[in-house]
């Protein structure tokens, strides 16, 4: 196949209702035998600029449009959109709800059956079989994980034969393993059928390990576009627009007198390249075995014996915890790993009483849940859901973190809530409807939600989960100052940088039960258990690892640290 | 107070997944094997033919074949019973008031007389709901998504409609689960009544104000769901398909009355023909 080329010619583009434009001379040049990243802070306009490129902008959205964008021979103004994206596929960020038939063949084969295409079903198995799910076609949508719908949502743009597919941060919606995944497929069908692959990405680490160029986007233009390896290393105006550079370029950089750099006078972008590059510790390894997070403590939670499930349309009941103990001390902060299926959910929602034990007890805070409603547990217990959009209730955030109190007719509510407020400093979102928030907004509202009622037990389901880099600092941020105000904490998350910073109990859960109850720095020793649990260690973890540097490093900061003084030598 | 949550939560899943399973596992479903136009005229006919008899007999025999296929189309027990539940409280609710009035205005053999004259004059008008809302049941239940909207497609129903259909169909598990969770975020929220009252009634009030309140949350959900929905059919080319006449022919193009579809009425017809007859 030959190339076909995106070319974005003085495009200026304001949205109908707004004052000022997104886009404002923006120039770029994208063709199909790279793929490539578009990165930007947020409202720089990466979408906007996206969603030119197959026309929605602006037939769709018909705002003040200058300038013309051409994908190959055709002027996007004199097309249309389901025209365009027979040549530009688009995955949106909320794939989910790009999904519209119930049943996966059904659904990828909806728009070449929209185009009156007659081979519509080998198209359609094809694509499927491309993103390796020819096995799933005659599922339900619903019945499929995250991960597998984001690629039914590829297969069904794939089914098109586009020149282009754009993919709107995939890995913001899946977890790591997920995202993995997809990126390996996206690499792959870039290179074995040359369509060109374009991904809006704030993970500076999949950019690294998989795009070839790397496209800028700043205050409504493209402020360059340059070969991932040479991008990645503009550090400054990285940070600047909010994009962590890969761990091992800041550790890179943090090191004295270049002592980080390659031969080429660059800093690294993946670990492979570092490896090469740091100066390495060659000391013997030894692997020491460090205590496990229980301490001499009061107990809170005791989870004993416990077997779970629940009905599946197909399959009978499926059995989640099997014979599950677990005891959970004042004063711990858990994590809870795993590959999705293995029960992290489950346990959360065990111990806020919504569900009751199949077999065996939980008992909270001297409370067996068997006995005790929900709604007493939850007096002392607090539930952050993860998706935080469900917590939303009311029409403002102040108004949902007063909820709880206001149904216990508490004394001095507005105080209260006033104090949960700035102690969490969401003055700037406290009187705007929870629901329109952007999603790390959202988050740090739930949690504020979650602490008005001054709990003993916090639980979080993936309170990381689909953050960019800032808002995701900000919760970790606020995470470590509940600690002040509750006993315990326990997160269930992928989010292994979060694990390596905050925790101090980590509990990975397997298929068939608890893989390991250790603290972080002794579960990131044995990589093997990782990969068993679909984790894959923080680049640091990853670097000290392969560099030898024992104890291992959790922080880039410990690591500069040991480079320093070791390297030195 | 003993509560019984296990109990209550496992029916509440336990339902979920029986009303899951009426309407998304169609593959063994009698009446999803004949051609949806056939089986959509066949429930538009049933539906009226009951009302052209008066006897309690045929209507019985109606009766027991509309809940045989009932079965056979694997029907939620679930909503079977409802229906009947609501067409039994409704009837035995006419009843019970139409008796008391006769009894009031002292019609003779007492009350409990009336009782049984009521019943059994209304026990036909009964019968005759029942078996069509049975088949109704049946039918809509038992055809998979695809094949309903295809049927009516063909039948001349607007495609915006029919696509409506399937995307229900789509949405609606998705809807269930966030619906649920809205309730049980709810419930960690709010404080139960300190007494429960008699049968736990205060408790039961406040569930279903929960439920209520969840609604409010959920229809805000949907309508954001919607703006990339909308989006994302602009790019598979929906507006595209509509005036498109190749992209109807290919929706519609297998479709076809085989022997066994004609077999399906005629053998339906009979049994009517039969029950007319001979009862």
């Amino acid at each position: 196949m030959s190339t076909t080329t995106i070319t974005v010619e003085d495009l200026t583009f304001r949205y109908p209702g707004s004052d000022d434009p997104v886009l404002r001379n923006a120039n770029v040049t994208i063709d199909s035998k790279n793929v490539t990243a578009i990165i930007g802070g947020n409202g720089s306009g990466k979408t906007t600029l996206c969603k030119a490129f197959n026309g929605l902008i602006p037939h769709f959205f018909n705002g003040a449009f200058e300038g013309t964008v051409t994908v190959g021979d055709t002027v996007t103004t004199e097309s249309d959109v389901s025209a365009l994206s027979r040549t530009v596929g688009y995955v949106f960020q909320d794939f989910e709800n790009q999904l519209v038939q119930p049943i996966v063949l059904d659904d990828v084969a909806f728009a070449p059956k929209n185009h009156g295409l007659e081979d519509y079903r080998t198209r359609a198995m094809e694509a499927l079989t491309t993103v390796g799910l020819e096995d799933a076609a005659d599922r339900f949508i619903w019945e499929l994980s995250g991960g597998q719908q984001h690629l039914v949502a590829l297969a069904g743009v794939l089914a098109m034969d586009p020149e282009f597919i754009i993919v709107d941060e995939p890995a913001a919606q899946l977890d790591p393993h997920n995202a993995r995944k997809t990126y390996d497929r996206l690499r792959e069908i870039q290179r074995n059928s040359d369509v060109g692959v374009i991904v809006i990405e704030h993970h500076t680490e999949f950019i690294a390990d998989y795009c070839d160029r790397l496209v800028m986007v700043a205050d409504g233009g493209v402020a360059w576009t340059e070969p991932v390896d040479v991008g990645l290393n503009r550090v400054d105006e990285l940070l600047d627009a909010d994009i962590h550079p890969p761990q091992v370029t800041q550790i890179a950089r943090d090191l004295p007198d270049g002592d980080g750099t390659l031969p080429n006078g660059r800093y690294p972008v993946t670990v492979g390249e570092a490896v090469g590059a740091f100066p390495t510790d060659t000391s013997e390894r030894s692997h020491r075995a460090t205590p496990d997070g229980r301490g001499s403590a009061e107990r809170l939670i005791n989870v004993c014996d416990v077997t779970h499930g629940y009905p599946t349309l197909r399959e009978g009941r499926k059995t989640v915890l099997d014979g599950f103990d677990l005891e959970l001390y004042a004063g711990n902060r858990v994590a809870l790993v795993g590959a999705n299926g293995t029960g992290k959910s489950t346990l959360l929602r065990l111990l806020t009483g919504l569900e009751s034990p199949d077999h065996g007890t939980v008992t909270v805070l001297g409370d067996d849940t068997n006995d005790t409603l929900p709604e007493e547990l939850a007096e002392e217990t607090v539930y952050i859901h993860q998706n935080p959009e469900e917590m939303f209730v009311e029409e403002t955030v102040r108004e949902d973190i007063a909820y709880y109190l206001r149904s216990r007719d508490a004394p001095e509510i507005d105080e209260r809530v006033e104090n949960v407020v700035e102690f969490l400093n969401l003055e700037t979102i406290a009187d705007r409807d929870g629901r329109l928030l952007s999603i790390g907004q959202q988050r740090r509202a739930s949690l504020a939600i979650g602490l008005a009622t001054d709990p003993t037990i916090v639980l979080l389901d993936e309170p990381t989960g689909s953050l960019d880099l800032e808002s995701r600092r900000e919760v970790t941020q606020m995470l470590s100052r509940s600690a002040s105000k509750t006993e315990t904490i326990v997160i269930a998350t992928h989010d292994l940088q979060l694990v390596a910073e905050w925790a101090d109990r980590v509990v990975v859960l397997g298929p068939d039960g608890i893989l390991a109850d250790e603290t972080p720095r002794s579960v990131f020793e044995r990589p093997e258990l990782l990969d068993r649990a679909h984790l894959r260690p923080p680049q640091v973890v990853e670097l000290s690892d392969r560099l030898g540097v024992d104890p291992l490093s959790l922080t880039t900061a410990e690591i500069v640290d040991r480079l320093r003084t070791e390297g030195v030598q | 107070m003993g509560y019984l949550d296990a109990i209550r939560d496992i029916t509440i899943a336990d339902i979920k997944v029986d009303l899951m399973r009426t309407a998304y596992d169609n593959e063994d479903a009698l009446l999803n094997k004949f051609d949806p136009r056939v089986v959509l005229i066949w429930s538009a006919v049933f539906v009226i033919v009951p009302w052209f008899f008066y006897e309690p007999a045929p209507l019985f025999a109606m009766l027991v074949a509309s809940l045989l296929l009932a079965y056979l189309s694997q029907t939620s027990i679930y909503l079977l019973g409802l229906l009947i539940w609501g067409s039994l409280s409704n009837i035995g609710f006419i009843v019970l008031v139409s008796s008391v009035v006769y009894w009031w205005q002292g019609g003779s053999g007492g009350l409990r007389g009336a009782v049984v004259d009521n019943s059994v004059a209304l026990l036909p008008f009964t019968m005759k709901l029942t078996v069509i809302s049975v088949v109704s049941l049946a039918a809509f239940s038992a055809m998979s998504p695809k094949k309903l909207a295809k049927g009516m497609l063909s039948l001349g129903v607007p495609r915006p409609l029919t696509f409506a259909i399937a995307y229900g169909y789509r949405m609606m598990p998705v809807l269930l689960e966030e619906y649920h969770d809205l309730v049980n975020s709810l419930r960690l929220r709010n404080k139960p009544p300190e007494s429960s009252g008699l049968l736990r009634w205060r408790y039961y009030l406040y569930l279903l104000k929960l439920s209520i309140k969840a609604f409010y949350p959920m229809a805000f959900n949907v309508a954001k769901r919607s703006r990339v929905t909308v989006e994302a059919m602009e790019t598979k080319g929906f507006s595209h398909s509509l005036g498109d006449e190749a992209s109807r022919e290919l929706r519609l193009g297998d479709l076809e009355v085989m022997p066994r579809d004609v077999t399906f009425m005629l053998v339906s017809l009979l049994f009517v023909i039969v029950v007319a007859v001979f009862l």
